[in-house]
């Protein structure tokens, strides 16, 4: 005899109206569990579409997992790894392409005694608008092929202008995720995501909307224009404000300020 | 009630039980990740991954508060009994989509970067000073220790072994948990996500939880007011022996806090500890069938006048001496060793206790 049995017969149904797990359940359980299993059912299936139905639009940005794409011109690695190529139909005439290894590390990418030569690379496109990554394996000789030829100086050490100062409110982004690996690739939930990929090397974009809904996403520099420090890392997909210059280097817009611009709202 | 362990002990209701919660899970995610996916085309919807953590998130708290709303469910009225006889099994289940919710977050959202995942899970977001800001992943990652906890004590031998009221404080702290994981969601999505609709689902979850809850705490704390008003002589009056129903028992609560199930089946009445051997279920909601007192929870039994279960199992609990004086029905308070006879007070056809 065991405790799924239990003592009764079965077969004897004197349990009068209470149930007992082991036992046949009585009628008057059976009518109310018809009623109230399908209407729990159709609670919690309702509960789920009405969840899901109101998520947020995570915005368009996309992986292109399925195709490998490949990308010809200058590499550079100031202040983060990427590539620029001539591009007539570009508004400067020329076309940045950030590079970043698979996964959240891209300070471990071997590239850097490749710097300013023309090359071609090859690897996963993540784009979000005009803003556009290559997703790259961490060896070289997986992703990178000389070119022969002259290196455009154009592309190499493109025009630096100074758009003026201003302060900006917004949030700093992991520009891979944002560009489209993950979407969402922001808020809260995304946080520590994002501070994980900005440790590993990978850009940390300010992204600004206006009221009207237009966006702007700038690559972040500190106040000279070399890499984030880490100590940003805290304020990563935060609202916050910053005072800080704007710069255009080619098509490719950056936000200067030291960490100590920023201040959380 | 005495036998050899196993995984679980399946029976037909089980099977039906077990077969309903994990179609309705399937249902449950499969929904949210086609709305999902299908809310926003052209590019906007989240991806599919963020979808199913998400979509396993959301089942896991809606199972934690169905599982914490059949209790008092169950206590209000006896039809949701069939709804808690199985529901260790719901618990782990519930455990296992947790976990398939923590796994895929970790990976997704800490692995591959240049921490350790559960470093980062501490430290990536460091702002524990923060109230708005606070790391909602540790409170979650609390919520899911405690579930597994739950899930790994949850089979009859750690009850046995742990003792009954160990076990059952071990398995209380399902509502410390579930605060957790309400704060893990108030702190985490609801931060992220602007629709009004998700704060009012989580507040109307949590309202209902702590009402019901509340409610049966009132009626048993009122019921055992009523009770300790009764006392008389060091015994304790529960009322005249017709007032018990028969079959059935009433349950007096008594000075130090225990309870006692009276029980009348016929013309006796005997009275045995309240508590449960197996996981402390209220007996004396339970009645008496084929002359055993059986328990409403997982319907364990217990023969009325010496607390021992029926051969060939060997559980036994606490009986308490009972009779009849002036038509009331009297408990003594201190209980007898488990397992020992008593003599049940025999009730005479005017009402007036047999010579």
């Amino acid at each position: 005899m065991s405790l799924a049995e239990g003592i009764l017969d079965p077969s004897k149904k004197t349990t009068g109206d209470m149930f007992i797990g082991w036992a046949p359940a009585p009628k008057v359980d059976r009518r109310f569990l018809l009623g109230a299993l399908p209407l729990a059912f159709a609670g919690t299936s309702g509960a789920s579409w009405l969840i899901a139905k109101n998520l947020d639009d995570p915005g368009a940005g996309a992986w292109l997992t399925n195709t490998t794409h490949s990308v010809t011109g200058v590499l550079t690695h100031h202040p983060y790894p990427m590539i620029r190529f001539a591009d007539t139909n570009a508004p400067f005439g020329l076309r940045t392409v950030l590079i970043v290894a698979i996964g959240k590390c891209t300070s471990a990418l071997e590239w850097r005694d490749r710097a300013a030569e023309a090359v071609t690379a090859s690897g996963v496109l993540i784009q979000r608008k005009d803003h556009q990554m290559l997703e790259v394996p961490p060896f070289a000789q997986e992703w990178l092929a000389s070119v022969d030829g002259p290196v455009d100086t154009a592309l190499a050490a493109p025009t630096i202008e100074s758009l003026g100062s201003a302060r900006l409110a917004g949030t700093i982004m992991d520009s891979k995720c944002f560009f489209g690996v993950m979407r969402p690739g922001r808020g809260k939930t995304h946080k520590a995501c994002a501070s994980l990929c900005i440790r590993g090397g990978i850009p940390p974009s300010f992204w600004v909307r206006s009221r009207d809904g237009r966006e702007q996403i700038m690559l972040m520099t500190d106040a000279a224009g070399d890499p984030m420090p880490k100590d940003i890392l805290p304020l990563v997909a935060d609202p916050v404000e910053a005072e800080g210059e704007i710069v255009r280097v080619g098509d490719l817009i950056q936000f200067r300020a030291d960490t100590s611009a920023y201040r959380r709202i | 009630m005495g036998h050899q362990y196993q995984a679980v002990q399946w029976n037909k209701n089980k099977i039906a039980y077990d077969l309903y919660v994990v179609t309705a899970i399937i249902v449950f995610i499969g929904i949210f990740i086609f709305i999902g996916l299908q809310i926003r085309p052209n590019g906007h919807s989240a991806d599919l991954v963020i979808l199913l953590i998400r979509a396993l998130g959301v089942t896991a708290f809606t199972m934690l508060t169905i599982i914490l709303l059949i209790g008092p469910l169950a206590r209000i009225s006896p039809r949701f009994l069939p709804m808690l006889y199985n529901r260790r099994h719901l618990g782990v289940i519930t455990f296992m989509v947790s976990g398939a919710h923590f796994g895929l977050a970790l990976i997704w959202y800490h692995g591959g970067g240049p921490l350790n995942p559960f470093v980062s899970l501490f430290v990536s977001n460091p702002l524990y000073d923060s109230i708005p800001g606070f790391p909602f992943e540790v409170l979650g990652l609390g919520a899911f220790v405690v579930l597994f906890v739950m899930a790994a004590t949850s089979h009859d031998f750690w009850l046995n072994n742990l003792s009954a009221p160990v076990w059952k404080a071990l398995h209380m702290l399902v509502y410390p948990a579930y605060v957790l994981l309400v704060f893990h969601i108030v702190l985490g999505a609801l931060m992220t996500e602007k629709s009004i609709v998700y704060p009012i689902m989580t507040a109307a979850t949590f309202i209902t939880v702590s009402s019901l809850h509340l409610f049966t705490g009132l009626k048993e704390w009122g019921a055992d007011s009523a009770m300790k008003s009764l006392k008389a002589k060091g015994w304790i009056d529960v009322g005249a022996p017709t007032s018990i129903p028969n079959m059935r028992a009433v349950i007096a609560s008594l000075p130090k806090g225990d309870r006692v199930a009276v029980f009348r089946y016929d013309d006796k009445i005997s009275a045995v500890t309240n508590a449960c051997r197996h996981q402390n279920g209220p007996l004396g909601e339970g009645r008496v069938i084929d002359g055993c007192i059986t328990c409403p929870w997982h319907g364990w039994q217990y023969r009325p006048d010496d607390g021992v279960s029926p051969p060939p199992f060997t559980e036994k609990i606490a009986t308490y001496n009972v009779k009849i004086e002036n038509d009331r029905v009297f408990v003594d308070p201190k209980p007898n060793p488990p397992g020992t006879r008593t003599t049940p007070a025999i009730i005479s056809q005017s009402g007036a206790p047999a010579s």
